[in-house]
């Protein structure tokens, strides 16, 4: 049977009517049952497929559309037009039997009952989605093991801190081995340790289940750490949708060689420098005997070649631009002018 | 269906330990829902002994039998959630419960048989301390108790409904403290929970008699005082059967489109 | 005085908050005339059976109801909100920056929040009352009036008393969030001459609950019905309450930031 993608995505778009809030008292009892709204596209029609398994990273600013296409998939919304399903079910049906093969998590969002142990939440989750006792069993010391939950469970939500709580927020979510995971920011606000933890255990439980996950985020560090596959979307449309590395390449056409001359050696003069980099808008810095010039990669050889030649290099390093500063520039480069594309790039 | 009724065996567990966690709240709620029914009762057989033994058809104690039964009757078919509607679509507390493979009404409900199982162990005392204290009296034959029973056992999903369906109109206005007002008061009303039905004009009684309100609790209270005949409350449970029908459709159709209106707000 | 500059701006402050949601007015107007078309119409329907309760005649049962819906108007409009968001603030924290300021808490936490439209309540009982009064065809004299002023003061005095101590509970019980709660419910109550109520019953409204001292006296005032040492007793009791809520204020206070209580 040939694999079908978990996720069919075509023309996605939903629009939201934001009201409008107007001076005066008519205007403001008109406002009780009607209200002024102007529309506000929060996504525009998007498209895109998920193959069973994959772990894909929606990355966009605040406001971008991440979560609202989330809650489309997660059957939370109603589209406003377009269509999408979900292994083979369309999402705001919210079949049950679709209901029972996926979950959406969200960071910083409880279901769990707060003041009684999280293990009698559990029950409750065990009997909603119909997860035998053997299963239930198994399937919990799995994710205590994975998550590191130890004691955790016996203690009510209240007593937990904010990672504690994200882990078994993660637990009780799984505890029905879905087969498709919605992530939304799912680290957010958590220390730097926790968000590593949170980040392996993603990789592994998706290892394990070969569930297919979708996570939204705006940090970076746990798109790098997961996703193979990165879609872009800024103000509801999707600017990239391929690799990582090819991210990079398209829009980070430019790599920086940082220079350390010698000491006591002569600073270079500015046409020196003009010369090796091939340009003067390529010079970045030069002062205390460190040179910073960027240039595009397919001239990185050439002027590293020249620099070795003419100048008394101590050390040498080509970097690539910090990937925070890749996304800024796409983002700030924004849906005119860049054609969105679905490179490849799949393992 | 073994499903649901797991499922509901799960959620009373949960619920009861949470409740009993907040009992100092719950007693509080109590006092409130216990102490309208006693002012009634209070008034009512002051205004019957000052005109010299009864009123309108009820003695004094007549009065006090049937404020007593409607202190029960309310605490088991009282409900509150469409008084929080606006607040969880607002806080999205609503998301959570849609995204489980089960209706959400069955949240509700289970939270609400809880909280009437364990305040009922406080109102049931609190209602023979007031038989005795206020000397109510009752013509109640046998056969009676049993239709209170199922007069009751129907009001409790009929009231249910009307308030939940009720509570549903928040997804579509934002400001719903007046229109939750304005059906308390015509509940206080037309239910019979202010005074008995048979003391208003006929034109109210007239109203009341084909809106469901009659039928959610002056009408378990009048056959628990045995003052119905037996086709009347044969009449009455099938006025509450039709009723019941007809909300499930209702409410139905309002929770779909509600629900296409719901956008999950928030992060 | 410092202290008092500062509540009168915070108390502006929440007043110009909520003049912005206009639409309030439109609701509260329609809510107002509900809850008093509610007590009328009660008080209707007892009087379409007899011409007396408990000895009182129906205007003096319509200007009871005005009382009623006066006092409430006052409590809803800074009383009840500012104390609502005190217990908010001990159980999130936020009472800490009214702590840090310059005045007094007591004083900062009881004007914190305004209700500017509960004053719709307040316009409509006095509506009502006016309209009793004028029924009943006596004459209220100055004296009257006077008395029904001091009495309705102490009134409110016991029963913002009352509150800040329920309120006050809150350092220490934390899930009682709804405590204040039980004092909406013994309010219904006051829609009734206390005299109706068993002894037990009224003992429970005038001491622990002192809904009656509010509401029926005030009325009792204006209808002649009030006798001197009932005023004197009133006052002192609105006097006994304030300085009892104010040590408990106190008290709690020091247990919540830590001192030894």
């Amino acid at each position: 049977m040939t694999a079908q993608p978990s996720i069919r995505v075509r023309g996605l778009r939903k629009t939201f009517e934001v009201p409008e809030r107007e001076a005066g008292i008519r205007a403001a009892t008109g406002s009780l049952f009607r209200r002024k709204t102007r529309s506000v596209v929060a996504v525009g029609g998007i498209d895109f497929d998920v193959e069973p398994g994959e772990i894909v990273g929606f990355l966009g600013p605040n406001g971008a559309g991440k979560t609202t296409t989330l809650k489309m998939l997660s059957g939370l919304l109603y589209p406003t037009a377009g269509e999408a399903t979900v292994l083979g079910h369309v999402p705001w049906r919210r079949d049950h039997a679709y209901l029972g093969r996926m979950t959406l998590i969200m960071g910083q969002r409880n279901q769990l009952a707060w003041d009684i142990p999280v293990i009698d939440s559990f029950e409750l989750n065990r009997a909603i989605y119909g997860v035998s006792r053997e299963d239930y069993r198994a399937r919990i010391d799995e994710l205590v093991e994975l998550l590191e939950l130890g004691d955790l469970v016996r203690k009510p939500v209240r007593n937990l801190s904010l990672g504690e709580r994200m882990k078994v927020e993660i637990a009780v979510s799984l505890l029905h081995r879905p087969d498709v995971l919605f992530l939304d920011e799912p680290t957010i606000g958590l220390d730097v340790t926790m968000q590593r933890r949170i980040r392996q255990f993603i990789a592994d439980y998706n290892e394990r289940t070969g569930s297919t996950t979708l996570l939204t985020s705006h940090y970076m560090a746990d798109v790098e750490a997961l996703c193979r596959r990165v879609l872009v979307i800024h103000h509801g449309a999707l600017l990239y949708d391929g690799d990582l590395t090819g991210l990079v390449a398209r829009f980070a056409p430019r790599k920086t060689i940082v220079l350390d001359l010698e000491r006591g050696a002569d600073p270079p003069t500015p046409d020196a420098l003009t010369a090796i980099a091939g340009g003067p808008d390529r010079i970045v810095g030069s002062a205390d005997g460190r040179v910073t010039l960027r240039v595009p990669r397919s001239d990185t050889a050439a002027v590293t070649t020249r620099a070795l030649a003419d100048l008394p290099v101590l050390d040498l390093v080509v970097e690539e631009p910090p990937i925070d500063e890749v996304i800024d520039l796409v983002f700030a480069s924004g849906v005119v002018g860049v054609e969105p594309t679905s490179d490849g790039g799949r393992p | 269906m073994s499903r649901l009724l797991a499922v509901y065996r799960a959620k009373f567990r949960t619920e009861l330990a949470i409740q009993l966690a907040y009992r100092g709240a719950l007693a509080i709620w109590l006092i409130g829902i216990v102490l309208e029914p006693i002012v009634s009762l209070v008034v009512w057989t002051t205004v019957a002994n000052g005109q010299g033994g009864a009123v309108g058809g009820f003695t004094a104690g007549e009065f006090a039998a049937y404020f007593t039964s409607l202190l029960i009757v309310n605490q088991l078919t009282f409900t509150w959630h469409f008084w929080f509607f606006e607040w969880r679509i607002r806080e999205g507390f609503f998301s959570p419960l849609l995204l489980r493979p089960v209706h959400p009404i069955h949240n509700d409900v289970a939270e609400n048989l809880t909280f009437k199982l364990l305040t009922g162990t406080i109102v049931v005392p609190v209602a023979i301390f007031l038989v005795v204290a206020f000397g109510a009296t009752f013509q109640t034959q046998p056969w009676q108790i049993a239709a209170f029973v199922v007069a009751l056992g129907l009001a409790m999903p009929l009231r249910f409904l009307a308030e939940w369906t009720l509570g549903a109109a928040a997804f579509w206005i934002t400001r719903t403290g007046a229109i939750n007002q304005a059906y308390s008061v015509v509940m206080l009303f037309l239910s019979g929970f202010l005074a008995p039905l048979a003391l208003f004009p006929p034109a109210i009684q007239a109203v009341a008699a084909v809106l469901p309100f009659r039928w959610m609790v002056a009408f378990p209270v009048e056959v628990a005082l045995g003052r119905l005949a037996p086709d009347q409350v044969l009449a009455g449970f099938a006025a509450q059967l039709a009723w019941i029908a007809g909300l499930v459709l209702v409410m139905r159709v309002v929770w779909a489109a509600g629900t296409r209106r719901y956008s999950a707000v928030g992060a | 005085m410092r202290s008092v500059r500062l509540a009168w701006l915070s108390f502006r402050l929440g007043v110009l908050t909520a003049l912005q949601y206009r639409a309030n007015l439109a609701i509260q107007l329609l809510q107002s005339l509900m809850s008093v078309g509610v007590a009328l119409a009660g008080v209707a329907l007892v009087y379409s059976q007899t011409s007396r309760l408990a000895g009182w005649r129906q205007e003096e049962l319509v200007g009871l109801i005005g009382v009623y819906m006066i006092v409430a108007g006052l409590l809803g409009l800074v009383i009840r909100p500012s104390m609502e968001r005190l217990m908010e603030g001990v159980r999130l924290g936020t009472l800490d920056f009214t702590l840090t300021k310059p005045a007094d808490a007591q004083l900062l936490v009881s004007v914190k929040q305004v209700e500017v439209w509960k004053a719709v309540d307040v316009a409509v009982g006095v509506v009502v009352l006016v309209f009793a009064v004028l029924r009943l065809g006596d004459r209220v004299g100055p004296d009257r009036a006077l008395a029904f002023g001091f009495v309705l003061a102490a009134g409110v005095a016991i029963i913002y008393s009352f509150l800040l101590i329920l309120a006050t509970m809150a350092f220490w019980l934390v899930r009682l969030e709804n405590i204040l709660v039980i004092f909406g419910s013994m309010y219904e109550a006051g829609k009734w001459p206390i005299g109706i109520y068993p002894p037990w019953l009224r003992v429970a409204l005038t001491l622990v609950v002192p809904v009656a001292f509010a509401i029926t006296v005030p009325i009792e005032a204006l209808t002649g019905r009030l006798e001197i040492a009932t005023i004197a007793v009133t006052i002192g009791l609105a006097a006994a309450f304030l300085v009892a809520a104010r040590w408990f204020w106190r008290f709690g206070l020091r247990h919540y930031t830590g001192a030894s209580a």
